[in-house]
């Protein structure tokens, strides 16, 4: 009994261990975006602001990138899910001695790496081009045709997966019954076998849309002239990072969680009306008192998407109002006085050095005569006390007005006042 | 005509029968076994300028195969060590980034088919969701994390543990994290669509003959699983060998991915031939693994991407 309890705690620590790796990096990702620093940072929490949403709407590369995206990824679905449902239906049908090569044929991109399969298209098309005749801007070598083609060679395998999944479960007696009722092939096709298939096509669209927004490694050798986002997103990464991609990939994880959360809830409540049907009885149904349970009852997924929606609103609502001006201006204000601090110290332990140094130097040789004119040290007036009371910057050029009061060899390094600093 | 084209006409008709077939040759030929063939003719092309393309000097050669192995000609090393080591430490990579996966995710995916309730469909869902996320904001969330300022240094430094922050990047341990993190996902699902479909049944029979916990996997679970264990492997070993975001973005300066070498023939160098060479290497090279893992563990073709 107490190693099985002893299982079921490993067990919880392990999934704790599990998610914390799986969703931790979004969830430090998401605060970054909220945070002041010009370099995303999650820790040390400097000031809430939104400042990074409002540069990544303005940021024109971005847009674009948003755009060509979006084409492509519609491209991709027209394209993938036309061939994966053609293959798919071909599998149903294919000379058996067949279907094991065209099985392994039409698999095998989603098992190549997509580098492999992003120079093939560049090169083969590249080939077509010049073997047609057409120059180097022809339609061709059209960076947003290359993606589309690129990136549906594997996505129409995810489609077929996906639509092949239910297609063994059509009867095909169906499609025979309406060809037999005098349905032409093409009416038996769109009026019984689409709508039977709906499902699973709208599933392998998204997929498709999905694949097609995220995909790098494909894409990154076709985009030519259209960079899509994942590529704007790639050389912004690749040379100097800014929160604003935190706020980027802070709406995506919204979005993404809202669809969840929206398709689960769903579920659930398809499922919950069902069993509601099922507990009445023959007279309720009849007489229409059948109540339908409501859209929020016992169904956690309904609650968790209206809860985050309204959390949505307020965070909205608070980014518009708000400003985080004063805080921001208090932690420079903060790290102005850390930093002179450090440099004043950094000055103090030069300064002795110095002073070491010239005391043993003292020591050896004769005293040098006095400076000629006015302060020929080192260390000027830096440490003189009127010196530090200016901001960073403004210190090195009071410096030169404190000299004509200074002219001993280090300055008042030795001066009480010069080292309380403030 | 032939028998087997009619039946398919009369079973399709004309029409639908024509644009099935069409669709099926354009994705197959045209878009997967041509191409493929293109890049390995051109990979055994010499490097010349588009209008000698097709002129005497279009030869084949094995030049750029030669490259990859020999270096530079007239170059002072006997072999291409740099580019041979990268190529060696990526397989090697991308094998133990397999195995951490096998091993992370084995137990996850037993659990989620082995348990019923509420909170598995929660569970499922918070794992789709970081496989919703693009693959380059995935790779700059580890970023974040494992920066000289990142969190984990911080943490590490603040606890400690380390005087000074650790480089995790130069160290490689961000991109092996980061591979890893990015091919999770595919790694479960297969070994979970599996095991599901295991009866309950048989593991309460291996409890009660007496075998411990550790015999009932070994016997019962991992044999019925394997055909989801080598298509979770097999996939993820591909995409990790052929990742080029994660190296790009987490790798560290001195240390190389083998797809980077070739998106810089590519694009830095404007060496086709070349980079369509490497890529072959690349290509065949994890095909010839996978198969032999395959013959050894004797499993089939078919069983990938149920």
């Amino acid at each position: 009994m107490r190693s099985l309890s002893f299982m079921r705690v490993s067990i919880w620590v392990y999934l704790a261990i599990f998610f914390a790796y799986l969703l931790g990096p979004l969830v430090i990702m998401s605060i970054t975006a909220f945070n002041s620093p010009e370099f995303p940072r999650a820790t040390p929490w400097e000031c809430l602001t939104f400042e990074w949403f409002a540069a990544l709407f303005q940021d024109e590369r971005i847009l674009n990138g948003i755009k060509n995206s979006i084409l492509v990824g519609a491209g991709t679905v027209v394209l993938s899910v036309a061939m994966g449902l053609a293959g798919a239906l071909m599998l149903t049908q294919i000379w058996p001695k067949l279907r094991a090569t065209y099985y392994t044929i039409i698999i095998a991109p989603i098992l190549i790496p997509g580098v492999v399969i992003g120079i093939s298209t560049l090169v083969f098309w590249d080939r077509i081009n010049r073997m047609v005749g057409l120059g180097a801007d022809s339609f061709l070598s059209n960076g947003l045709f290359l993606t589309v083609i690129g990136q549906s060679t594997f996505i129409a395998s995810y489609c077929m997966l996906v639509l092949v999944a239910r297609l063994q479960r059509y009867d095909t007696a169906l499609t025979e019954a309406a060809l037999d009722l005098g349905a032409t092939h093409a009416q038996a096709f769109r009026k019984v076998l689409l709508p039977f298939m709906k499902p699973a096509i709208a599933s392998a669209a998204v997929l498709a849309f999905l694949a097609s927004f995220e995909n790098y490694n494909t894409t990154t050798f076709t985009f030519g002239e259209y960079p899509t986002l994942t590529i704007e997103l790639a050389q912004k990464v690749r040379y100097g990072i800014t929160p604003a991609i935190s706020a980027l990939a802070f709406i995506i994880v919204v979005l993404t969680v809202f669809a969840a959360l929206f398709n689960e809830a769903n579920i659930r409540r398809k499922d919950l009306v069902a069993m509601a049907r099922k507990d009445a009885t023959v007279e309720e149904l009849e007489s229409g008192k059948f109540r339908v349970p409501g859209f929020l009852s016992s169904n956690w997924a309904a609650v968790a998407l209206v809860v985050m929606a309204c959390a949505t609103v307020v965070v909205v609502g608070t980014a518009t109002v708000y400003s985080p001006a004063q805080c921001i201006a208090d932690v420079q204000e903060q790290k102005r006085i850390e930093t002179e601090l450090r440099i004043q110290e950094l000055r103090q332990r030069r300064a002795e050095e110095a002073a070491r140094k010239a005391a043993e130097e003292a020591e050896t040789a004769p005293k040098p005569q006095a400076a000629p004119s006015g302060n020929n040290s080192g260390f000027g007036g830096v440490f003189s006390p009127n010196a530090l009371t200016g901001s960073g910057e403004e210190e090195e050029s009071k410096a030169p007005e404190a000299e004509d009061s200074n002219n001993s060899g280090f300055g008042n390094v030795f001066a009480p006042s010069g080292l309380s600093g403030d | 005509m032939p028998r087997f084209l009619r039946e398919f006409f009369n079973r399709n008709g004309v029409g639908m029968g024509s644009l099935m077939l069409a669709l099926v040759l354009f994705w197959t030929v045209g878009l997967i076994i041509l191409p493929q063939l293109s890049m390995l003719d051109f990979s055994f092309r010499p490097n010349l300028p588009p209008p000698e393309i097709g002129g005497p000097k279009d030869v084949y050669t094995v030049e750029n195969y030669k490259y990859l192995i020999f270096g530079p000609e007239g170059g002072s090393q006997d072999y291409n060590a740099v580019d041979l080591r990268v190529f060696y430490r990526t397989l090697i990579a991308a094998v133990f980034v397999t195995l951490f996966n096998l091993v992370l995710c084995y137990p996850i995916a037993y659990y989620l088919a082995q348990t019923k309730g509420n909170h598995i469909r929660i569970f499922a869902l918070m794992l789709i969701i970081p496989y919703w996320i693009n693959e380059i904001l995935r790779a700059f969330a580890l970023r974040i994390i494992f920066g000289e300022t990142g969190v984990l240094n911080n943490a590490l430094v603040g606890l400690g543990i380390f005087d000074t922050p650790f480089d995790f990047i130069r160290n490689d341990i961000a991109l092996y994290a980061g591979l890893g993190y990015a091919y999770i996902l595919l790694m479960i699902f297969p070994i979970y669509n599996v095991i599901e479909s295991l009866d309950r049944n048989q593991i309460e029979a291996a409890r009660d003959m007496g075998a411990s916990w550790p015999m009932i996997h070994r016997r019962v679970v991992i044999p019925y699983a394997k055909p989801g264990i080598s298509s979770g492997c097999t996939m993820v070993f591909m995409l990790s060998a052929g990742a080029l975001a994660a190296p790009q973005i987490l790798g560290g300066p001195s240390s190389l991915w083998f797809t980077q070498l070739i998106y810089q023939q590519f694009n830095d160098n404007s060496d086709w031939p070349q980079g369509a060479a490497y890529a072959v290497v690349l290509l065949v090279t994890c095909i010839l693994l996978v198969l032999a893992v395959m013959r050894l563990f004797k499993v089939n073709m078919g069983d990938i991407g149920k």
